[in-house]
């Protein structure tokens, strides 16, 4: 089951569904050591993963360990292909030691749950069984879809869900992606409004937090004094697959500084470009598509006036693990640098697991976002008629 | 009146967009003896563990201050931070990071009593602004000994080097380590010092344990749980226990050759236990335990709840400096299996290393037990034990509140065996977390009652390592906030409240304290201290 066998010490293998808790609470006595302190089993939350590939599911079976020593919680792995068969459920339970604490030993629980043909939408049912009351759930979708696209299943294992993880990389059609999810998170809002609480979270959000940092940091007024009112270019270059992280960017700083869409043009092949109104008169956004590379993005350049002279503050990705910044311009400005923090997906789902504030500015940007990508859908439309 | 995040937010939209309540600005930081200890061991690793997390602004630099450095000065200081972070740093330190992380630190040589040195200093800072494009916003950290406060904060006036709290001028802050004086007399002349330069929102006193995540947890704790605050009182609380327990003594040796590696005699002998832990690690975590609910979590809203606590407590008397607190010295003893040697015999041998002339016998108390009240409604009658020593058994800081008995009743009906309390014990250091013991049936046909412990540890249930106390502390500063900070009025209260114990102390002359072996719980008198009252120290 588990590849990382160091971690999983005891693997049950498949059980029925009815003795999973059973088995469970053996699997845990079972490594009580006789004169040892009693096992402790740590679990901050409930974490359903949901996913479709079994490709995928083993992936996310080497992630588990990593995620539960961020943020240890039961998790309920569902794996589920599509299929028109009437097909059915299989259990499996481990116990995960964790290895970097001292102290008592300390396990957390999984169950995976793989699920074929018409037995998918039976896994809510399973899941509600399996929950362990009085603490969060999670729901990680980890399917390259836009949620709400999924019907009525998202809809389902998310009922008692207070966050909801999903990471936008790879969609197959961002603008649509987009002008779901934007309507989605804005239902959530209006819901929260209702009491009934519960937020969604982008992975790629997260990813983009020191790009944001490092936008806000360089642009400031007493470090720049001038440049946020005079911009007029923002240039975002993205490898292949990595256009919602421009989609993001570009829908953040345009909604930060309160700027009008005004048109859109569609390049043919690798480029969009918008035009806004600002404050100070007009500003192009253009998002590239490079050729090649990781599904991030690459390089940002903003034209905005530096020290009074036109310049541009130029962002660029170094050796992954360091986002610069260079004052174009300036004289003897030397480059400013961030450092980029561990990215591995299971990083980022597990602080995203303990961070439960709702990011207004997200639900923000995705709402201008939805607008550019209104447009582009408007004129990729008509240009098909 | 705006805090200094709502000012910098209103001025830059972009900056909400960080969901972040810290907001470090970019700025310079000064480390006055860069060449020293704390330098090496937490405030470079400290920065260094901020770096590799992106928490630094990328528009900042470190400037090193002091003598101690030779050749070229800016490369010594980056191989010294580098074995710091070698040494110390929580995570290891990596090639591409670490060239980050160099790239920002530098260092002027010079003495912190002479005008060229502030000079040479500014150019440096002027060069760092330009190259960084740091807008002139300075932090500067006096990690040198109390007696050289005075002349470091003079000369930056004089040199320049601190702008006004006002307006949109840059910043500048200094943070002042503890201890903050030897007594009220030297507090009240530091701050008076400090005062004359520094506005008292750019002041930031520093006390690292308030950087720890369970000191803050404390106020969650309390304020975030309904069912702890309706009992946190004098109706339901028998009593409080706060424990600073150290494991080592004075000197470090290679236990291999037994040869000293290291000493903090020089630091610790005249200064002792109750002004090196009791007045300002204990009494500020005494502050969190027993203050009212501040309305709002402003850092001087809570700043003066704590406060009003430090002013709550019931004054000693020069009599009750004697039968309410106990100082002690360990000897020589045993710590796992080694043998060890008492306190007298490290300061002798510190000075005979040093061909010092060797001191009168030492009477600097390395253990300190007390008992205190807190003269408001209330903890009226509710006693708080303080107790703190090195060379003790184990590494533990523990605050312990016990409940009060349940009435002779019932399960509690037999005196023979009467009921463990109920206790909710936090434990600060180490393994941080909270247990509470309650009474539960043991299993089968008698009705056999057994105490039960319900235990949260942080690591365990919140995974991976914590950020140590000092990485929080320096973006708090660099973000402008002070709430984890010791304010004047703080410190010159927790100084009154000591003072007529130092005062007795002095006045007393004793020859010899009473003694306690290393690696035992301390002397007998703090067991008595405690069993005259028909309790227990805990077994920690």
């Amino acid at each position: 089951m588990s590849t990382d066998t160091s971690d999983c010490v005891e693997d049950v293998g498949v059980v029925p569904l009815s003795s999973i808790e059973r088995t469970l609470s053996s699997a845990l006595t079972k490594v009580q050591q006789p004169d040892l302190a009693p096992v402790v089993r740590a679990c901050l939350s409930n974490l359903v993963i949901f996913c479709r590939e079994p490709e995928r599911a083993a992936a996310i079976e080497k992630d588990i360990p990593h995620i539960v020593r961020l943020h240890p919680a039961r998790v309920l792995l569902l794996v589920a292909p599509p299929g028109n068969d009437e097909g059915g459920i299989e259990a499996q339970v481990c116990v995960r030691r964790h290895r970097a604490v001292t102290g008592p030993a300390v396990y957390s629980e999984q169950v995976t749950l793989r699920a074929s043909g018409h037995a998918v939408n039976r896994l809510p049912y399973v899941v509600r069984t399996l929950i362990i009351g009085d603490l969060p759930i999670n729901l990680w979708w980890a399917v390259p879809q836009s949620p709400p696209l999924a019907g009525t299943l998202l809809f389902d294992l998310a009922e008692h869900a207070e966050q909801i993880i999903y990471d936008s990389t790879g969609w197959p059609e961002p603008a649509h992606g987009i002008m779901a999810a934007a309507a989605w998170l804005n239902r959530l809002v209006e819901e929260a409004k209702r009491g009934f609480w519960r937020t969604a979270a982008d992975l790629n959000w997260r990813r983009l937090k020191v790009w944001r940092r490092l936008c806000q940091q360089a642009l400031d007024p007493r470090t720049a004094p001038g440049a946020i009112e005079s911009i007029t270019e923002l240039v975002i270059e993205h490898g292949p697959h990595g256009v919602m992280q421009a989609w993001l960017v570009g829908g953040w700083l345009a909604h930060r500084l309160g700027w009008q869409l005004d048109q859109s043009r569609v390049q043919p092949g690798n480029e969009v470009s918008w035009s806004f109104r600002t404050a100070h008169g007009t500003a192009r956004v253009r998002f590239h598509r490079l050729p090649e590379g990781p599904p991030s993005i690459r390089h940002v350049r903003i034209a905005c006036k530096l020290e009074g002279k036109a310049g541009a503050l130029d962002f660029a990705v170094e050796d992954e693990r360091r986002l610069a910044v260079v004052l174009e311009g300036v004289e003897a400005a030397l480059p400013r640098t961030v450092a980029l923090p561990r990215e591995h997906e299971h990083d980022l789902v597990g602080q995203q697991l303990s961070d439960r504030e709702r990011h207004p500015v997200f639900v923000d940007s995705m709402r201008l976002a939805r607008n550019m990508a209104n447009m582009v859908i408007g004129m990729d439309s008509a240009a098909q008629k | 009146m705006a805090t200094a995040i709502e000012t910098v937010e209103r001025e830059n939209p972009l900056i909400v967009s960080t969901g972040a309540t810290l907001l470090p600005q970019p700025c310079v930081l000064v480390i006055f003896g860069a060449a020293g200890d704390l330098s090496w061991r937490k405030l470079l690793p400290a920065l260094y563990n901020l770096n590799v997390d992106g928490l630094l602004p990328s528009n900042f630099a470190v400037v090193g201050f002091g003598i101690g450095a030779s050749g070229d000065t800016d490369a010594w200081l980056r191989d010294r931070a580098r074995d710091g972070i070698n040494h110390y740093s929580r995570r290891p330190s990596d090639d591409v990071h670490w060239e980050d992380f160099a790239r920002s630190l530098f260092y002027v040589e010079g003495s912190f009593n002479e005008a060229r040195a502030y000079a040479s200093l500014r150019a440096k800072l002027e060069a760092v602004d330009h190259q960084f494009g740091i807008p002139g916003n300075r932090v500067f950290y006096l990690a040198v000994p109390p007696q050289a406060v005075p002349s470091c904060v003079q000369h930056l006036k004089e040199a320049g080097l601190i702008s006004p709290a006002e307006g949109d001028r840059p910043f500048t802050r200094v943070i002042v380590e503890k201890p903050i004086g030897h007594d009220l007399e030297s507090a009240r002349e530091i701050n008076s010092c400090l005062a004359t330069a520094f506005a008292e929102q750019q002041t930031y006193r520093i006390d690292h344990y308030l950087g720890k995540e369970t000191v803050q947890n404390l106020l969650v704790l309390r304020f975030a749980n309904s069912i702890f605050e309706p009992l946190w009182n004098q109706k339901y609380i028998d009593h409080v226990q706060i424990t600073v327990a150290e494991e080592e003594g004075l000197t470090h040796r290679d236990p291999q050759t037994g040869e000293v590696t290291g000493s903090r005699v020089g630091y610790y002998e005249g200064v002792g236990a109750l002004r090196d832990i009791v007045q300002n690690h204990i009494l500020q975590v005494l502050c969190l335990v027993a203050m009212e609910p501040p309305r709002s979590l402003e850092p001087d809203v809570i700043r003066d709840s704590k406060t009003q606590v430090l002013h709550c407590l019931r004054p000693l008397s020069p009599d009750d400096a004697s039968k309410a607190v106990v100082r002690a010295q360990y000897i020589g003893g045993d710590m796992l299996g080694q043998e060890v040697p008492g306190y007298r015999h490290e300061v002798r041998e510190f000075f005979a290393m040093r061909k010092q002339p060797i001191p009168p016998e030492s009477t600097t108390e390395t253990f300190v037990a007390m008992r205190l009240f807190v003269d408001n409604w209330r903890w009226a009658g509710v006693p708080f034990y303080l107790r703190t020593g090195k060379r003790l058994p184990k590494r533990v800081t523990e605050v312990a509140i016990q409940f009060k008995d349940v009435p002779p009743v019932l399960f509690n009906a037999n005196p023979s065996v009467p009921l463990e309390p109920t206790v909710l014990a936090m434990r600060i250091n180490p393994d941080e977390g909270m247990s509470l013991r309650l009474a539960s049936k043991l299993p089968g046909p008698k009705v056999r009652i057994y105490p039960v412990k319900l235990e949260f540890h942080y690591n365990a249930s919140y995974g991976e390592s914590t950020p140590e106390a000092y990485e929080r502390l320096l973006l708090d500063v660099m973000a402008g906030d002070p709430t984890l900070f010791m304010r004047s009025d703080a410190v010159e209260a927790s100084w009154a409240f000591v003072m007529p114990i130092l005062d007795a102390w002095n006045e007393g002359h004793v020859r010899y304290l009473p003694e306690y072996r290393a690696g035992t719980w301390g002397p007998l008198e703090a067991d008595q201290l405690i069993e005259a009252d028909g309790r227990h120290w805990r077994v920690l």
